[in-house]
């Protein structure tokens, strides 16, 4: 009982953080780019507006998977706050949560028939190399610590020091793909404006309220894991504070990046991967 | 290096002989995410997928046909379960088949398309499977042949030796091969402009997945 009441105000904190999060983000970007932007509370009143928005679905969308596989997005997310937030458990299991959101990306643009959609999805085959970051950094703080288990990891680093002094490019590889997950990153090409909306634009009504309630969710969890896998245990106003910090440098980076080719995308994500990995090898043995 | 250090706390074992299936927080998530999406394939129509036609002012409507569709629903399915299988087995050797199994029936789901494009690049897709099929088995055999077993349960408590080390590169080596992740993806990513959205989903998922598999049991044999 205690449990399930833990895991519902965690996925609420989320949402609510994630999406005031996301909406501070947008707020920074324009006015980055010099323009007023929509207040930061904008984007929770979009989530919920959609909820309550007639929906409708295309005629040559594939049923039921075109529906089922928004639900399976937000159950992923829950699924993150569970394993995170709530249980500190491992962390292979949110690697394989990232790696469903791709597939997510992949399947919610291919089953609508739209051409954008479809374009989207080949793009999210090619953007796997997203996944790289993630696991290379997984694999440096295993080599680390000894344990992928977030509570072994919070434990070594109230013993040793935080993560972020003694693996400092291992912390760059996941804030790279904290970018590539921020919207208008210059790594988003499954999002591309050259797609519409990309893998959501046959998205309306309650489907696109569920996709943004899983982004900001999404948001929520890859911002505590990045602080708590760098910084330790730390309080709740240090994990707000770093919160609101790295989502105000994500949108100055993304007001002022444009969007890469998909080419260019993968190939500068392999490479600061490769870079970083390295770098921490040899800052580890040597 | 134990179990629970990687997937969480052990929530089970089911021992046949000195193979040991065991289930994890981690190995259960996958199993049941696979499951899932195998069902949806099993259950969902294909959608019609929009293309802008050449010169004229007018949409093609792409189709799969009901041969093809029938076809292509059996292999994904089959391939969705392999990869289930691939989550929660405690043997190398198992592990392996599983893999194998799962390269050979993506090239299948894609076989039937009438599609050039897309048939080339099952078939370069392929030529990389087949050749990465012998570090794969290769390496699962130096693993037997150093350890004098396949049991992950064993494996894991046993001292890392060079040929171990080398074994599990050979199978790394192979994995990402049969696979066709990065660098290989770039020959795979054409095979997802054919219609049939559920059935080409497993190709991707199950890729992803069994790298993620694979990853627990590098750590498990080497560390």
């Amino acid at each position: 009982m205690y449990l399930m009441a833990d895991i519902l105000i965690n996925v609420i904190i989320a949402f609510l953080a994630g999406s005031l999060l996301l909406g501070l983000h947008r707020k920074i970007m324009a006015r980055v780019q010099l323009r007023p932007g929509p207040p930061v509370i904008q984007y929770l009143l979009h989530s919920l507006k959609f909820f309550f928005k007639e929906s409708s679905f295309p005629k040559t969308a594939s049923m039921p998977f075109y529906v089922s596989i928004i639900f399976i997005l937000a159950v992923v997310w829950i699924v993150g706050v569970i394993v995170g937030p709530v249980t500190e458990n491992s962390l292979l299991i949110i690697f394989a949560v990232y790696a469903i959101y791709k597939i997510v990306e992949h399947n919610a643009g291919s089953s609508s028939g739209s051409p954008y959609g479809k374009m989207s999805c080949v793009r999210a085959v090619l953007s796997a190399a997203t996944e790289l970051p993630l696991f290379a950094a997984i694999a440096l703080i295993y080599f680390k610590t000894g344990t992928l288990n977030i509570s072994g990891i919070l434990m070594y680093q109230s013993i040793h020091g935080p993560l972020i002094s003694s693996i400092p490019l291992a912390a760059v590889m996941l804030f790279t793909l904290l970018l590539t997950k921020s919207p208008y990153s210059p790594f988003a090409i499954t999002k591309g404006k050259d797609l519409v909306t990309g893998f959501e634009t046959e998205h309306f009504g309650f489907l696109r309220g569920f996709l943004m309630m899983s982004e900001s969710i999404a948001w929520y969890v890859m911002l505590w894991l990045f602080l708590v896998l760098f910084f330790g245990p730390i309080s709740i106003i240090w994990l707000v504070i770093g919160m609101v910090l790295i989502s105000v440098i994500t949108g100055f980076i993304n007001a002022t990046t444009p969007m890469l080719n998909p080419n260019h995308s993968v190939m500068t994500q392999i490479t600061i991967c490769f870079v970083c990995f390295v770098g921490t090898i040899v800052m580890i043995f040597i | 290096m134990s179990f629970e250090v990687l997937g969480g706390n052990l929530l089970g074992t089911i021992p046949f002989g000195d193979i040991v299936l065991y289930l994890t927080p981690f190995n259960l998530f996958m199993f049941v995410v696979l499951l899932i999406f195998t069902f949806l394939i099993a259950v969902s129509k294909t959608e019609t997928q929009v293309e802008a036609s050449l010169v004229k002012l007018e949409n093609t409507n792409k189709n799969v046909g009901k041969k093809e569709f029938h076809q292509r629903r059996f292999l994904a399915v089959i391939c969705g379960i392999a990869s289930a299988g691939a989550m929660i087995t405690g043997d190398l050797f198992d592990f392996t088949l599983f893999m194998a199994l799962v390269g050979i029936l993506n090239i299948g789901i894609v076989s039937a398309v009438r599609q050039v494009s897309v048939l080339n690049s099952a078939f370069h897709y392929g030529l990389i499977a087949m050749m990465c099929s012998l570090p794969l088995f290769g390496g699962a055999a130096i693993i037997l042949a150093a350890t004098g077993t396949l049991s992950l349960d064993i494996l894991s408590t046993m001292h890392t030796t060079p040929m171990i080390i080398f074994g599990a590169l050979l199978m790394l080596i192979g994995v990402i091969g049969e696979s066709g992740v990065a660098p290989f993806f770039a020959t795979k990513a054409e095979m997802f402009r054919t219609p049939g959205s559920p059935f080409i989903i497993i190709i991707h998922l199950s890729s992803l997945f069994i790298i993620i598999r694979a990853v627990e049991i590098f750590l498990l044999v080497l560390m």
